[in-house]
């Protein structure tokens, strides 16, 4: 346990004194964004959803992943800032979470890997709920692991799990005291709370996603309806915690004899995402490219790598502009029309 | 594999140029270590020029070649292929890989191979067929098809000639058309209309096929003809295969990744796989 | 092209704002003028030659003189690249496409409006000639006419964006126009920008032109649903996409 009043002091001396950056939860405008802290007080850990999730820490919207030399060849380089990651909720944890096995999977992704290995995941649990969001139905709304620190409000003082050796170390200039029963039980009160804090719902349990999407493949009439009004913007995948498709671009210098090759965050919902050498489009119609989306987080990533790829943070449908995008009312009307 | 990063391209030498066609060059590379690329055959490698970018690229010669080199058979399409066009003998490029899934010889062991290749499709079976024509007591009969659009896009045809001439291997060739003008006693037709002529046993054939996208269905549509089982056909698939290692999501077929589970697939795998074919 | 090849800058009708860009470039232009030899660029030096590999055209096409003058550049150059967008899209210029050409005419010029021979459209100049690349922006991204350059120094195709200014909206973590209550052509318009205006707290105005498989009608009825008639919608879209949406009914 930590009062409200200590905590904002361990902070502003983790910000102060610590080697790490410091980041966490800020405002910009009237929403939120992760970012650099200044000072403990612009961290504001009571806020419902950040644009981008905190991915961007380990897999940057644009990296350098090689330097090159035209006469000397290719230099592999990964930039890392050690970081110390203030208030990430508990649906984007089970995404990084995702995240690190993707990377991992048979070749190393050393440029995300490193950066992952080189940061503290400091969680926080929901106070306030976005309205597009619906972790409640994914099971994300709470995580009991995959953070270093947890956090959780419970009036004047934050309540800490300890997830790691990391998160341990962390806590050692900290003023925290010894949980009580009371403590312990307004903790439990409060992840069971928040379950019932949404607004957005998933009508089938996630586990029948893959299912569901096989069946509703072929329905392109269903596909072409809801995609009539898709930009192909692509926002959706960008505020997505759990996409990671990416595009590689040399940058040179303007001497022409030396560069960097740069990834960039890219999106299947794109035109051109699929495009081969000699221009042919292997998903060149709007509503492939839509589906195709909904069948990654609920069915192909879930063949590879056993997860349902939708962890409920709800960026994506408060981010799309026609308002075509937010999960819940996609797979619900799935349900519906495919019996 | 670079042991630091997955994307740090190997340095590598342009040991020698061959010109195909007009717009094909073949390319013999040896990497810097002196190591041989130990792939696949079917397997495909990162190609990348510095200050370009770069390109995935079907490796066209076997694994059982003589000395470290490999070889690429390469179209200038894009920019990087472009760029490796304008490039000289002893030139440096960049290579990563082998990568994905490349033909399984095992499968093919003890078997009557048919070969069916349409355009630059040859590539990639270019890779095996040396394979098999390198280990030939491991395989059964063979039988090459192969189709371009004209006489002036037919690759490797020093080697067509030496493969015709071998026993034990059948080489069928057509042009879909041909100019006015050019020399050309082959047969004239797309590819499929020479599957008729070919003998094969459906029971102890087994095909890899390679062309560009439109070849495959009409391909297929012929063997099941021949009666033979989805299960013994191996496609080679193109796709844009940008990191190469089933994490950029350009090369996506369905929930395949073409730089993972392929770029050679298995017909049985992938016939009902919507974006495959 | 062997050795450094020769670049050349033109103007038609336009404000010059586009070389004033590559003017600005500073201590970039040392670099610049080491991979390209400029043998005529009017804002910055007074010698000229037709001599040139790479025209860089600015401004559009607004009448039959211009037009010869342009077809006389395509003749003599072997790249030609519209600079900025009254060159590649008709850009501010083409306004007026939608207008009453006398009242237009009067309305600049008074009373000596017949002693300038206008066409009643303005024209991209790839409407009067075939144009091999395009910087796109009002005015031009620096960053974007340099790569463009390097790609044409290497003899490579520049990567011009074909994805809307959304992409990079959500790279730099802007909050959208639309949830400020605002109305934007973003969602429809070619990226490239690193979407400058908005992460200045402005919208997009479509300098860069239409992607080329915009979904506009759902961006209008997106535009009427947040509350803006259609006539309103008419004028986001005529700003800059006049001649735009124009040449795409022909196609």
């Amino acid at each position: 346990m930590i009062s409200k009043e200590d905590f904002e002091a361990f902070v502003e001396r983790l910000v102060k004194e610590d080697h790490r950056e410091v980041v966490g939860v800020q405002e910009k405008g009237d929403k939120f964004v992760f970012d650099e802290l200044k000072a403990a007080k612009d961290l504001r850990l009571d806020y419902d959803v950040t644009i981008l999730p905190p991915k961007k820490y380990f897999m940057p919207q644009r990296e350098t992943l090689v330097k090159y030399k035209v006469k000397d060849g290719h230099k592999a380089v990964n930039e890392i800032t050690p970081r110390i990651i203030l208030g990430i909720h508990p649906y984007d944890l089970e995404a990084i979470r995702q995240m690190d096995k993707v990377f991992s999977d048979t070749y190393e992704d050393k440029n995300y890997l490193k950066k992952r290995e080189a940061s503290v995941l400091v969680g926080v649990n929901i106070e306030n709920v976005s309205e597009w969001c619906f972790a409640g139905s994914m099971g994300t709304s709470t995580i009991e692991e995959h953070y270093d620190l947890m956090l959780t409000d419970i009036g004047d003082k934050y309540a800490i799990e300890i997830g790691s050796e990391k998160g341990f170390e962390l806590l050692d200039e900290a003023d925290v005291m010894e949980a009580s029963e009371d403590d312990i039980s307004a903790v439990k009160k409060k992840k069971e709370g928040v379950k019932e804090k949404f607004e957005k719902k998933l009508d089938l349990p996630p586990e029948e996603l893959p299912i569901l999407l096989e069946r509703s493949y072929g329905n392109t009439d269903f596909w072409k309806e809801h995609s009539e009004k898709c930009y192909s913007c692509g926002s959706c995948n960008l505020v997505c915690p759990t996409c990671y498709c990416f595009d590689v671009k040399d940058f040179n210098e303007l001497t022409l004899d030396e560069g960097e090759r740069i990834r960039q965050w890219d999106g299947c919902l794109l035109e051109e995402f699929a495009i081969v050498a000699g221009d042919e489009n292997f998903r060149e119609n709007r509503y492939q490219r839509y589906r195709h989306r909904f069948m990654r987080k609920g069915r192909y990533i879930h063949d590879r790598f056993g997860d349902i790829a939708c962890v409920g943070c709800g960026r994506c449908g408060s981010h799309c502009v026609p308002d075509i995008a937010d999960p819940t009312e996609i797979y619900n009307d799935l349900k519906e029309v495919t019996k | 594999m670079n042991r630091h990063s997955i994307y740090e391209p190997e340095n590598a030498k342009i040991l020698n140029i061959r010109e195909q066609t007009e717009k094909e060059k073949l390319f013999e590379i040896e990497l810097e270590s002196g190591e041989p690329l130990d792939h696949d055959p079917g397997q495909f490698v990162e190609l990348s020029i510095a200050g370009v970018g770069e390109a995935p690229i079907s490796i066209t010669s076997s694994p059982t070649k003589e000395g470290a080199s490999f070889e690429l058979c390469v179209r200038a399409v894009g920019n990087v292929t472009n760029a490796l066009h304008n490039l000289k003998i002893n030139d440096e490029v960049g290579i990563r890989g082998p990568f994905g899934t490349g033909f399984d010889v095992e499968e093919f062991k003890g078997r009557d191979v048919l070969f069916i290749g349409g355009g630059l499709g040859l590539a990639p079976l270019r890779s095996l067929i040396n394979y098999v024509i390198d280990r030939r007591d491991e395989f059964g009969k063979t039988a090459i098809l192969y189709g371009c659009r004209e006489p002036c896009e037919i690759l490797y045809e020093d080697e067509l000639d030496q493969w015709d001439e071998m026993t034990n291997m059948d080489l069928h060739q057509t042009v879909d058309r041909c100019p006015e003008g050019v020399c050309w006693e082959g047969n004239i037709g797309v590819i499929t209309t020479l599957i008729p002529h070919v003998d094969f046993d459906p029971d102890t054939t087994i095909a890899a096929v390679c062309g560009p996208p439109i070849m495959y269905r009409f391909v297929m549509e012929e063997l099941k003809n021949r009666n033979l089982p989805d299960e013994q056909v191996f496609l080679s698939l193109e796709r844009r295969m940008k990191c190469g290692v089933g994490k950029c999501g350009h090369c996506q077929i369905d929930g395949l990744y073409t730089c993972q589970e392929g770029p050679v697939f298995n017909y049985a795998d992938v016939k009902d796989v919507e974006e495959a074919l | 092209m062997s050795g450094k090849p020769k670049a050349a800058f033109f103007d038609l009708a336009g404000c010059e704002g586009d070389q004033l860009q590559i003017a600005n470039l500073e201590e970039k232009v040392l670099d610049l003028i080491n991979i390209v030899e400029v043998v005529s660029f009017r804002e910055i030096m007074k010698e000229h030659s037709d001599d040139y590999d790479i025209a860089f055209i600015e401004g559009s096409v607004t009448n039959d003189h211009l037009a010869e003058r342009l077809e006389e550049i395509r003749e003599n150059a072997s790249i030609v690249v519209g600079l900025g967008s009254c060159a590649t899209i008709g850009g501010i210029n083409s306004i007026r496409n939608s207008q009453d050409h006398e009242e237009v005419k009067h309305r600049v010029y008074g009373d000596q409006a017949d002693l300038f021979p206008s066409w009643d459209k303005a024209k991209a100049i790839e409407d009067v000639i075939k144009v091999d690349y395009h910087v796109h922006g009002c005015p031009i991204d620096r960053d974007e006419f340099i790569h463009v350059v390097e790609s044409l120094v290497l003899g490579k195709d520049p990567e011009i964006p074909n994805y809307p200014v959304c992409v990079e909206c959500k790279l730099n973590e802007n909050i959208c126009a639309f949830e400020r209550d605002e109305f934007c052509v973003g969602p429809v318009t070619r990226a490239g920008c690193d979407s400058c205006c908005v992460n200045e707290g402005t919208i997009c105005w479509g300098c860069r032109g239409l992607i080329d498989n915009p979904n506009d009608d759902a961006h209008s009825d997106v535009l009427e649903e947040y509350g803006l008639s259609a006539e309103e919608v008419m004028k986001k879209f005529n700003l800059y996409f006049g001649w735009q949406q124009e040449a795409r009914k022909d196609e």
